[in-house]
């Protein structure tokens, strides 16, 4: 076998398929949260501060009580609290999204690594209740399926919550007026509907989403992991998802996909091309996707032009 | 965002602080701190010793820069959050000039060095500029992500090409010959010669800014484009200049760290300093000489906060003061506005009772 081939065979993997699945999924949550945002007219770069306060009171409920699903619920409650904080202060006081958001990210990591200094005494913590996996042991002996096999109950959960969300954006009510408060918010008023209203449901919706991501960072991917700034500007690339996706939940979900799929490679290949170089991989394609999506646009409105 | 700095600013400014450092307050009692021997703490760990002293001058020059640079930027409605990306790449490459022409003399090294870094980050800052301009892309997303990119390059080039022999250190750079460091003011302490540097560029920028027609220029372009536009300003130049310029500055604090302080290229020259910087520009609503004067403010909280460490306190307490602080200046405006329509609304509504006809356009709509 050629080295060639080598890298190949490992690049296409059940393992690295199995990774990609993993990375993807904290990211595929926090974009289907960004999402909701996204269509309600808020940019919403805070994202990293919430998952990064999702991830800690994850770990320190799953701590306090010793069961990861207290973890899970105590990340909710605080995702519910951050969304409402940041529907305040956005919606609320009409506050810059941007600064509330860059504010966000360093609150979250100062609030988070004191907190863990004051509980745990150091800079992080490990071993605690993590999330069950799912082992079945039949999967393992069908070709494709097996990359489903050995993971967190999260992964499927981002699946239901995939739809669910796609769904309510396209399908309902909600949905239509979510997406008027953000385009058309004088409209929707003339029907008789708040856009406020639907901003504070879109960060509310938001923060939840974000936080079950850092929960299942840090209690199923890390099984019970807490480190400071652990989010590691997975916020950001949840963001340039939702920018790929044009805020569409199912589209979000590949586009983080994509991600893991790059960050899997960067662990395969680390015998032959630096971790280092392979970890740009995504935040370069990040840009070349925004300046597609761009140049696209400009091009189909060029187009339009040329008809009329 | 862009209000002027007036009496309300200064109150408002107060009252944010006063309030953060009151969430401080409970906080640390809620861990089970007191809140009085840890600030007493912090005031200690900034002012016990001289050396403590040129600290917060250092810290204060590497924020004022920082907050200057995205000062420029957002003058002409360019948010530069790529600063910590700049950053780095202007302090490797200065350190890597400085390794690769050891031996010659420091006249040669130091301008070849200074330029080095400007040059490098200045063209890293002009990609995302060129996108905003030319394709309208947002420059928020792209400078964060050319943060991770520059932030991994560097981790690269320290651990392969650029590595030190030195084992001990995972990814460093090569020590610069000590002919080459910037002289120490204080001994022991971090401040170097760099903050006359420093003193020079934070004049010019705020002399640009406020005092020549180029600054008023630039204004109108951040303010309204345009018009700018329509009066003959070549505005995406205009742009593109200052985030080249903006990143060029925060290259040359890259090449201070290095060489004033930290005398080889690691990846901790910067701790997310830009970040702290660009909140320290939002405070001061990216008004120059507020932002120097802050700079200062927050400098003596964050060389503080190491004080606390002795009374077992977490430091990271000074990050939660400070974007406090930034919440409530964020929010207060809005939240005045809030309370003047309730207030209206009440006056209103006495009228209504008088009189029954009051207008009542102004009614905020329920939320």
């Amino acid at each position: 076998m050629s080295e060639f081939e080598k890298i190949m065979s490992s690049i296409f993997s059940y393992g690295t398929l199995q990774q990609m699945l993993r990375s993807a999924t904290p990211v595929a949550l926090a974009a289907i949260g960004g999402s909701m945002t996204e269509h309600a007219g808020i940019m919403n770069i805070g994202m990293d501060g919430m998952i990064l306060m999702g991830a800690f009171f994850g770990v320190l409920g799953s701590f306090l009580f010793h069961t990861a699903l207290a973890g899970v619920g105590m990340a909710i409650v605080m995702g519910v609290l951050v969304g409402l904080f940041f529907a305040l202060l956005v919606v609320r006081y009409k506050s810059d999204e941007f600064i509330i958001g860059c504010a966000l990210n360093t609150f979250a990591i100062g609030l988070t690594s004191y907190l863990s200094r004051s509980y745990f005494g150091t800079s992080g913590t490990k071993g605690n209740p993590a999330l069950p996996m799912l082992r079945l042991a039949f999967l393992d002996k069908i070709p494709v399926l097996r990359i489903f096999n050995n993971q967190s109950l999260f992964v499927y959960l981002t699946w239901i919550i995939v739809i669910a969300a796609w769904i309510f954006v396209y399908k309902t009510p909600y949905g239509f007026w979510l997406r008027a408060s953000g385009e058309k918010p004088d409209t929707l008023r003339t029907a008789g509907i708040s856009p406020k209203r639907m901003k504070w449901i879109a960060s509310i919706l938001c923060g939840v989403l974000c936080a079950l991501a850092g929960a299942h960072l840090s209690l199923g991917q890390l099984s019970g992991t807490f480190a400071e700034n652990m989010s590691n500007s997975r916020g950001f690339i949840a963001f340039a998802c939702v920018i790929f996706a044009a805020a569409n939940p199912a589209k979000a979900y590949i586009a983080a996909l994509m991600f893991g799929f790059f960050e899997a490679i960067g662990l395969r290949l680390q015998g032959y091309v630096s971790s280092d170089l392979t970890n740009t991989i995504p935040y370069i394609i990040t840009i070349v996707m925004m300046v597609w999506v761009v140049v696209r646009k400009q091009a189909k409105k060029r187009a339009a032009k040329q008809e009329t | 965002m862009r209000q002027k700095i007036n009496t309300k600013y200064l109150i408002s400014l107060l009252v944010s602080i006063f309030l953060a450092f009151l969430v401080g307050a409970v906080i640390l009692l809620g861990t089970g701190h007191s809140p009085l021997t840890a600030y007493g703490a912090m005031v200690e760990g900034a002012f016990s010793s001289l050396r403590h002293v040129g600290d917060v001058l250092e810290y204060a020059m590497v924020l004022a820069i920082c907050g200057l640079a995205c000062d420029l930027g957002s003058r002409v409605g360019i948010f530069n959050v790529g600063g910590e990306g700049q950053l780095l790449i202007g302090a490797i490459v200065a350190a890597q000039i400085g390794v690769s022409l050891n031996g010659t003399t420091a006249w040669l090294v130091i301008p070849l060095a200074a330029l080095g870094a400007i040059v490098s980050a200045g063209l890293y800052a002009m990609i995302p500029g060129v996108l905003k301009v030319k394709l309208k892309v947002n420059e928020v997303i792209t400078t964060i992500m050319l943060n991770t990119v520059a932030a991994s390059l560097c981790q690269f080039m320290a651990k392969g090409p650029w590595k030190s022999a030195n084992k001990t250190m995972v990814s460093a750079t090569e020590n610069l010959n000590v002919r080459y460091w910037f002289d120490g003011l204080i001994p022991g302490s971090n401040l170097s010669t760099a903050i006359f540097a420093a003193a020079i560029i934070a004049f010019l920028v705020w002399y640009i800014m406020q005092k020549t027609t180029q600054g008023f220029e630039m204004k109108l372009t951040g303010q309204n484009p345009r018009f700018a536009r329509f009066s003959g300003m070549r505005i995406d130049r205009k742009i593109i200049v200052c985030m080249v310029i903006s990143g060029a500055m925060c290259g040359l604090v890259g090449m201070f760290r290095v060489y004033g302080s930290e005398h080889l290229f690691k990846p901790s020259v910067s701790n997310d300093y830009y970040f702290e910087g660009l909140m320290v520009a939002m405070i001061a609503r990216y008004q120059p000489l507020a932002t120097i004067l802050l700079s200062l403010f927050f400098a003596v909280l964050k060389v503080g906060a190491e004080g606390l460490q002795q009374v077992g306190v977490p430091n990271q307490i000074y990050l939660i003061i400070q974007t406090v602080v930034i919440f409530f200046m964020a929010a207060q405006s809005g939240f005045l506005e809030c309370l003047s329509v309730r207030l209206q609304k009440r006056k209103a509504a006495g009228a209504d009772a008088h009189s029954g006809s009051a207008p009542r356009e102004k009614g905020g709509e329920k939320v």
